[in-house]
């Protein structure tokens, strides 16, 4: 008789304090998400509060100031990309937040940039895009592709976010390619396209492991090889050409030799004893362009070890030693400055020890006979 | 107005150009090589390999040129019109197995049937040009594919292959069609010169896989062995 009326009279009391609580924390939990663009000027309402309510806006948790206030509207002018953040405000006796927005400042997208190139002919092209100038706000890309009529499918690669993959389902065809990209973001949206032939994309990737070595006895030489790119399919029915090109460090021109075939090749002019920087490019014998330039190689031409002036004062044992040590290191410098007695050109006294050396030996020779 | 005025001089180059291309289809076979110190195959398909290459450059100048004279919108690097009518000319297009597939007889037998195609087509071309330079740049090609034509059927008589023969009624004439305007033939021709150049650097991808499969196999192994540095 008396319990449950108070029960009932709490059921509805608490009822209706969560209605009023609700109520006063507006129905916004998640932020009202908006974008604007860069320069321009916004005007914040707070939710559904009057003009003349008293609030305070804040931004990431910090107040704003009240000047910036028209009524209980926030105005910002000409937006910074600094402005980007969570806007809220708040009734300005209660703090009760009121509402709440995630504001991204940022542009439009400006005509993206595509290009397309098939480095693995005959299997197919990829087709990669970016935008000339940040948006700083999230784009969506859409590309199709059409080979006259039809339109193929261009799968996303699965590491890139901004490139695709067409295969070729028919070589040698006259007609052309049309790929066609169109960006949008939550400002504005943007659109290009390209048309192509099959053969003007082809561009093969570098050469790869491209070694450089001595030759052993040649002070002029240095033995180039390297290999096809491995991105390259069939070599075999699609033979690739090079083009290798060669300076000393020290000298800024380079030299140019083009090979139809065969993956090696001998310099025969290099300078002696200077370090060589070599590179080499490919192409498809009859269409497309030239790859761009491998990762450099770089070697020294074999040359003679030095006779060490101080070592030929000794007996037979020396000589026989030196003779057998004349094995050159691949690249060394001609002096070890620790060794030589002086710096200077190290030619005309290893000539004179050599025969100083041989004179000796020779007469060590018949001494023991 | 003027098909019909033209009539009589269009029946007389018709059948001028039945008669042209009846010889080069009945072309004779090349005589047989001296046996002795027969050096097989290799050095004819080497030639063929560079006959195309010096024909696709020809070709460059001459498309470029021949374009020129058709006008715009022919001569525009990005015209890209559908490929309507031009039903008869031979397409170098092919699945991409289909073609690795390919055997020797069969890959040599389509280029040889598709230049005897382009070249009745391009005699026809040369009947209706105008100015006298472009006449003559166009009869300069023609014996060049004429060359090319023959150094092909060369390379089957090497290898024992019979040239192709038509079968009756399948021979190409030159059709210019009842009503053909100006723009369609101006577009036939254009589709004739793309043609020619995807022709010409399919053929050379072909030549380079005949040139692979008859070389000896030992010559592969000690390429390979040197690009290994051994």
């Amino acid at each position: 008789m008396a319990a449950p009326v108070p029960w009932a009279c709490c059921a509805v009391l608490a009822a209706a304090a969560a209605v009023v609580y609700a109520q006063r924390h507006s129905p916004q939990e998640t932020p009202h998400v908006q974008y604007e663009r860069l320069g321009s000027d916004v005007t914040l309402p707070c939710g559904t509060a009057n003009w003349d309510a008293a609030v305070t806006w804040r931004v990431n948790g910090t107040d704003l100031a009240p000047d910036l206030l028209n009524g209980s509207q926030l105005v910002l002018r000409g937006l910074e990309l600094g402005h980007s953040g969570l806007y809220a405000c708040f009734h300005r006796d209660s703090w009760h937040l009121r509402h709440q927005v995630l504001l991204n400042v940022g542009l439009p997208p400006r005509e993206p940039v595509l290009s397309c190139r098939s480095n693995t002919y005959p299997k197919g092209f990829y087709c990669s895009w970016h935008l000339p100038t940040p948006t700083y706000i999230p784009n969506t890309f859409n590309v199709t592709v059409l080979h006259g009529s039809k339109i193929m499918v261009c799968e996303k690669d699965p590491a890139l976010k901004n490139r695709c993959h067409i295969r070729y389902m028919h070589l040698f065809s006259t007609v052309k390619y049309k790929v066609s990209i169109s960006v949008s973001n939550a400002l504005g949206h943007n659109a290009t396209a390209i048309t192509f032939d099959e053969f003007t994309i082809v561009k093969p990737d570098p050469p790869e492991n491209v070694v450089a070595r001595p030759v052993p006895s040649n002070p002029r030489r240095l033995e180039v090889t390297w290999q096809t790119p491995s991105t390259w399919p069939d070599p075999e029915s699609f033979p690739l050409k090079f083009f290798l090109r060669y300076r000393p460090l020290i000298l800024d021109q380079w030299q140019h030799v083009e090979l139809s075939d065969g993956t090696a090749h001998t310099i025969t002019d290099a300078y002696a004893g200077k370090e060589y920087i070599i590179q080499v490019a490919a192409k498809d014998n009859e269409i497309g362009t030239w790859s761009d330039w491998s990762v450099a190689a770089h070697a020294t031409p074999w040359t003679e070890e030095p006779r060490h002036l101080t070592t030929e004062a000794q007996a037979p044992e020396t000589t026989a030693s030196t003779t057998s040590s004349l094995a050159p290191p691949p690249t060394t410098k001609i002096c070890d400055p620790g060794e030589l007695g002086s710096g200077g050109g190290p030619s005309a006294p290893f000539f004179i020890s050599v025969l100083v050396t041989l004179a000796l030996a020779a007469a060590a020779g018949s001494l023991l006979i | 107005m003027l098909p019909a005025a033209g009539e009589p001089a269009a029946g007389d180059s018709w059948g001028m150009l039945a008669c042209l291309c009846a010889v080069l289809w009945h072309l004779p076979a090349v005589p047989a090589h001296n046996r002795t110190g027969d050096p097989g195959p290799g050095p004819s398909i080497q030639k063929t390999y560079d006959l195309t290459r010096y024909l696709e450059h020809q070709l460059r100048s001459l498309a470029g040129t021949y374009l020129n004279y058709l006008g715009p919108p022919f001569n525009e690097p990005d015209f890209n019109p559908p490929r309507l009518g031009a039903e008869t000319l031979p397409r170098a297009t092919v699945n991409l197995e289909v073609w690795r597939s390919l055997n020797d007889r069969l890959r040599l037998t389509q280029n040889y049937e598709a230049y005897s195609h382009l070249l009745c087509y391009l005699r026809g071309l040369n009947r209706q040009a105008a100015t006298a330079e472009l006449r003559r740049s166009l009869a300069h090609f023609c014996t060049s594919l004429q060359g090319l034509l023959g150094s092909i059927a060369g390379v089957m008589a090497a290898l024992g292959y019979p040239l192709p023969q038509p079968l009756p009624g399948t021979e190409p004439t030159w059709t210019p069609g009842p009503a053909h305007s100006d723009f369609l033939q101006k577009m036939d021709d254009f589709w004739l010169l793309k043609e020619l150049q995807t022709w010409l650097w399919r053929s050379a991808k072909d030549f380079n896989r005949l040139k692979k499969k008859m070389q000896p196999p030992a010559a592969a192994v000690t390429l390979h062995l040197e690009a290994h540095g051994f």
